[in-house]
């Protein structure tokens, strides 16, 4: 069996989206793009999900978005994080850590 | 224009179109043609649609674009079916309409307060004894009521209120008002009539009245010297001095004393009183000068005839300052009184909405109506939540579809709401023309005919209540259609389907059927309202008054208003009497004291001398002629003659049906005695000279024994009857001449036909007629619609399984009785419902009837023919459908 992309644990797409926008203005297209490259092509993001969680995030005001040129091609949608985003990025990211490292624990019991 | 929602969508469409734009750079770099890798773009990217759904889903303006489709929908539901929309919007508007104009009417008469600061301070002054006062009180003028088995009164002497007004003072501010009278007045040449109503100086600041021209009147109004100012109501202003503000200072009589205009009332000040008509408002002592020259009644303490009104300053309360005014009211007696326990007692009552008899008098008659108003409201609400059960359970194949297609049932829900709230603006909006127009008439309808004398304007406030308790009602019905439509196992309906023979005859009795059937029992109660009042209304119309009420007509004379004193009365009314006689088209004149077929009147117990039995009597003081006008002959004995009127001579003539109470035969000759009060004290004797013909003389509803005397022709005004030999229009001009050439200045008061005047004094039970039947008319329609509604969509449903009976070889006669059956059983089952609902109610309208049973078995079988009618043809047009179905097609449709 070969090393399969994985799906994304339930609730973490929100923090790896919030992640990958803090490192400054980005389209949906790289954020995705970006995804799969950091985590070695071992993440893939569905577009299916990955919009709907844009708008989401972009409701609660976490993200904000503007059009921009992109480099080559149609206008396109920069998202980047609001300060309510960066607050909570760094919560989540507390909390995943604490998360993961109980279940390391839990694991090499 | 773009809405942000609108404004999302594109830019959800360009982000998309961008992402799938780099997909695509990132396949062709893959080395695929271009044709190539758009479509892997597109495979990779999958379902644009519903990555679109999901977004929308998350989106800020997601439930506003989701109403905009659902408003989008149910108004394109609402347009498939325009009769179950127009009659829905129509039951609501009336239902609103009709109720706001109602409640309108209520606010007016029993709610609203008096238009002036700080209204809850106010405090009416009134006194309570066991019997009439006599050792202190000779003459009385005010209004008094029975209470507690004694007699409430309003009245006070003027020094009572002088040495009141100056104990209180600091703690109250007290003032006096009188019966407003009418009064002979001239304004720029022109004779006229008005209301007139002398009140103390501090009149209007104790009410904290403020003008909208010039000045009100104060204390120094009451000094004697100057001129007389006076302050009129913004009415009279309009109406009888143009409207323009130089009739400020201007000169106008009021018999004959020359008064000056100082000021017009604010609009909003209708008075002490809903429907008060005062119209000139004088200060107190030169008022009497005026409107009751020649007495002393400002310092008799034995005459009670001022009202009182308190301001209490803030602190106080009417428990703390009643002793008070109880301890100087009592000291300003003219002397005291023999029993303790029967001593006049101060009793304070609210005055924040002013005098309070006409509330007194309309409250039941108003209540009644407010109660079958809002049974209306609630008959068409009932009318509506049953047509969208209807349509709902008829669009149960739609929802089983949309939700086996995954659309969930709070969504369903919320389209029915919004469906349901589109139907509550639409009957809101038109409501509000209901509304306006229903309240103009009953305004126009009440004031021109006098019935209620109140302006009734269409408070936008009301009708903002009734609006949202509508629409609160109309969510509450569109809800339960649409949990019930919407809670279905999908697949069953699917299946089923509405054709399925049976299906309908399963549920005898639906929600659907047990809302028509309340319905019906309501509109029982209305419908039998309205003809209950109309047939009361009749009966009393239809009365006969023992005389021939046509070619009949009457006007007041105020000659002792109009320069004429003492000794010039008696020829004057002679010489009126007789010009009148000559006028062509006449055929008899009589003067009387009291204006007949006016209510009230001079009451008195009148018995025979030395016998304790005594009648109560309506007693009128007339000239020979007054008897001939009404009936040719006497029943025995003489008439009054000139001679009695001249010598002032003590005789009576008496109605024939008190003859009889007296034992008939005998009685010429002999003394008949006046008694008054609970003591029946002696107020006076007369010789009986005669017995008349009984003759209704104060109302159609009642023929009171009655008195004949001679006219007092010294009084300072009369009624004149005319019978005339062709119609009273036609005489009425040379009626005027021969008043006019006797005097120029002497006006016609309030000239009436005799018809015109019974009509005038049955306004009130015209109002209730018409109004009631108003009601039952709207809540007959209403079920009519219902009923036919269900009834049809009924029938829709089954028009397979009718079809099968029919081949099979049913006869269209036995498809059309049992249709008609099933409807005629909901609508006897309705009935059945209502009666003991009509007997319940009973009781309230029993005071309003005359010789009436509300519940006369008459009425009943009146109330249930309409209904059935009705219901026979709102069941029998679907039933007549139902019987001409053509099996072959009906088989074929589904």
């Amino acid at each position: 069996m070969q090393a399969k992309k994985t799906d994304l644990v339930q609730g973490t797409l929100d923090l790896l989206v919030l992640k990958t926008v803090a490192q400054g203005p980005i389209h949906g297209y790289g954020i995705a793009q970006r995804i799969l490259v950091t985590s070695r092509e071992m993440l893939q993001v569905q577009q299916g999900s990955l919009y709907p969680a844009l708008h989401r995030l972009e409701r609660k005001g976490l993200i904000q978005a503007e059009w921009r040129e992109s480099g080559n091609g149609p206008m396109a949608k920069y998202y980047s994080l609001t300060e309510a985003g960066q607050t909570r990025l760094r919560d989540e990211m507390e909390q995943w850590r604490r998360y993961s490292s109980a279940i390391e624990l839990v694991l090499e019991s | 224009m773009r809405f942000p929602w609108t404004r999302e969508e594109s830019d959800l469409d360009r982000e998309i179109q961008h992402h799938l734009h780099h997909l695509t750079a990132e396949f062709a770099r893959q080395g695929h043609s271009q044709e190539e890798a758009r479509r892997l773009a597109h495979r990779a990217f999958g379902h644009s649609d519903l990555v679109k759904e999901q977004c929308r889903d998350e989106s800020r303006w997601a439930w506003l674009s989701g109403l905009r489709q659902d408003a989008t929908f149910g108004l394109r539901i609402m347009r498939k079916s325009p009769v179950v929309t127009t009659a829905a919007i129509l039951s609501l508007a009336l239902g609103i309409g009709a109720n706001t104009a109602i409640v309108s009417l209520m606010d007016a008469v029993l709610w609203r307060d008096l238009p002036v600061p700080e209204p809850r301070q106010l405090v009416l002054v009134n006194w309570w004894a066991p019997e009439y006062p006599r050792e202190v009180a000779g003459g009385g003028r005010g209004s008094a009521r029975r209470e507690d088995g004694g007699m409430l009164a309003d009245f006070f002497s003027f020094p009572s209120f002088e040495k009141m007004r100056d104990g209180l003072t600091g703690r109250a501010s007290l003032t006096a008002y009188t019966i407003p009278q009418q009064a002979s007045i001239s304004y720029d040449g022109r004779p006229n009539v008005a209301q007139v109503r002398a009140v103390a100086g501090n009149f209007f600041s104790t009410l904290g009245t403020s003008p909208r021209l010039g000045r009100l009147l104060h204390d120094n109004d009451e000094a004697a010297g100057g001129p007389v100012s006076i302050v009129v109501s913004h009415r009279f202003w309009t109406r009888t001095l143009g409207g323009r503000e130089e009739a400020i200072g201007r000169p106008l009589a009021i018999n004959g004393q020359t008064c000056v205009v100082g000021g017009v009332l604010d609009p909003s000040f209708f008075g002490l009183l809903p429907g008060d008509n005062t119209e000139i408002y004088v200060a107190m002592a030169p008022g009497m000068r005026i409107l009751d020259p020649g007495n002393d009644s400002l310092t008799n303490a034995r005459f009670w005839g001022f009202s009182l009104l308190a301001r209490l300053a803030s602190g106080e309360t009417a428990e703390q300052v009643r002793p008070v005014m109880q301890a100087i009211f009592v000291s300003s007696w003219s002397a005291r009184m023999t029993y303790a326990a029967k001593e006049p007692r101060i009793r304070l009552e609210d005055g924040s909405s002013g005098l309070g008899s006409l509330r007194r008098e309309f409250r039941n008659p108003l209540l009644v109506l407010g109660g079958l108003v809002g049974l209306l409201l609630v008959i068409a609400c009932v009318n509506i939540a049953n047509l969208l059960l209807a349509r709902a359970t008829a669009r149960r194949r739609e929802f089983a579809m949309r939700i086996s297609l995954g659309c969930s049932r709070m969504r369903l829900i919320r389209q029915l709401l919004t469906e349901s709230t589109l139907l509550a603006l639409a009957g809101g909006a038109s409501s509000v023309v209901v509304a306006y127009i229903t309240a103009g008439m009953l305004g126009e309808f009440i004031a021109e005919r006098g019935a209620l004398p109140v302006t009734v304007t269409l408070d936008i406030r009301l009708l903002a209540v009734a609006g949202i308790t509508t629409g609160a009602a109309l969510l509450l019905f569109g809800l339960f259609p649409a949990w019930r439509g919407t809670r279905l196992g999908a697949a069953s309906w699917l299946k089923e389907g509405p054709g399925s023979i049976g299906h309908a005859a399963r549920r005898k009795w639906n929600a659907g059927r047990l809302l028509l059937l309340a319905q019906v029992a309501m509109s029982v109660v209305l419908v039998m309202t309205a003809i209950v009042f109309t047939r009361n209304l009749k009966s009393i119309e239809t009365t006969d008054p023992g005389f021939d009420r046509r070619n009949l007509v009457m006007f007041g004379i105020r000659p002792g208003t109009s320069g004429y004193t003492g000794e010039q009365l008696p020829p004057f009314y002679q010489t009126l009497e007789r010009r009148l006689a000559e006028v062509a088209g006449v055929s008899h004149v009589g003067l009387a004291g009291t204006k007949p077929m006016d209510l009230g009147g001079w009451w008195m117990q009148s018995g025979l001398a030395g016998e304790t039995e005594d009648h109560q009597s309506f007693i009128n003081g007339v000239t020979p002629t007054y008897l001939q006008i009404y009936t040719p002959r006497m029943v025995a004995g003489r008439n009054i003659s000139m001679l009695d009127i001249a010598n002032d001579a003590k005789v009576a003539v008496i109605s024939e049906d008190l003859a009889r109470q007296f034992g008939g035969g005998g009685l010429l000759g002999r003394t008949l005695e006046f008694r008054d009060g609970p003591n029946r004290t002696l107020s006076g004797q007369r010789i009986i000279v005669g017995i008349a013909p009984a003759i209704a003389v104060s109302s159609l509803k009642e023929r009171p024994f009655t008195v004949w005397v001679p006219l007092d022709s010294k009084s300072s005004h009369a009624t004149v009857v005319l019978r005339t030999t062709r119609p009273p229009a036609q005489v009425l001009p040379a009626i005027h001449e021969a008043v006019a050439r006797m005097d120029r200045g002497l006006p016609l008061v309030e000239v009436i036909t005799m018809e015109e005047q019974i009509a005038k004094i049955l306004q009130r039970e015209r109002m209730f007629a018409t109004l009631c039947g108003g009601f039952g008319i709207l809540a007959l329609l209403l079920t009519v619609v219902g009923l036919y509604g269900v009834m049809a969509y009924n029938m829709s449903r089954r028009s397979q399984e009718i079809g099968v009976r029919l081949a099979l070889g049913a006869l269209p006669n036995d498809v059309l009785v049992m249709v008609l059956r099933e409807g005629l059983l909901l609508a006897a089952a309705g009935m059945a419902t209502g009666v003991p609902l009509v007997w319940l109610g009973a009781k309230y309208v029993e005071k309003e009837l005359y010789e009436m049973k509300p519940l006369e078995p008459l009425s009943f079988a009146l109330t249930l023919g309409v209904l059935l009618a009705a219901s026979l043809f709102a069941a029998g047009l679907p039933a007549l459908r139902a019987s001409r179905l053509q099996p072959l097609q009906t088989l074929r449709q589904e």
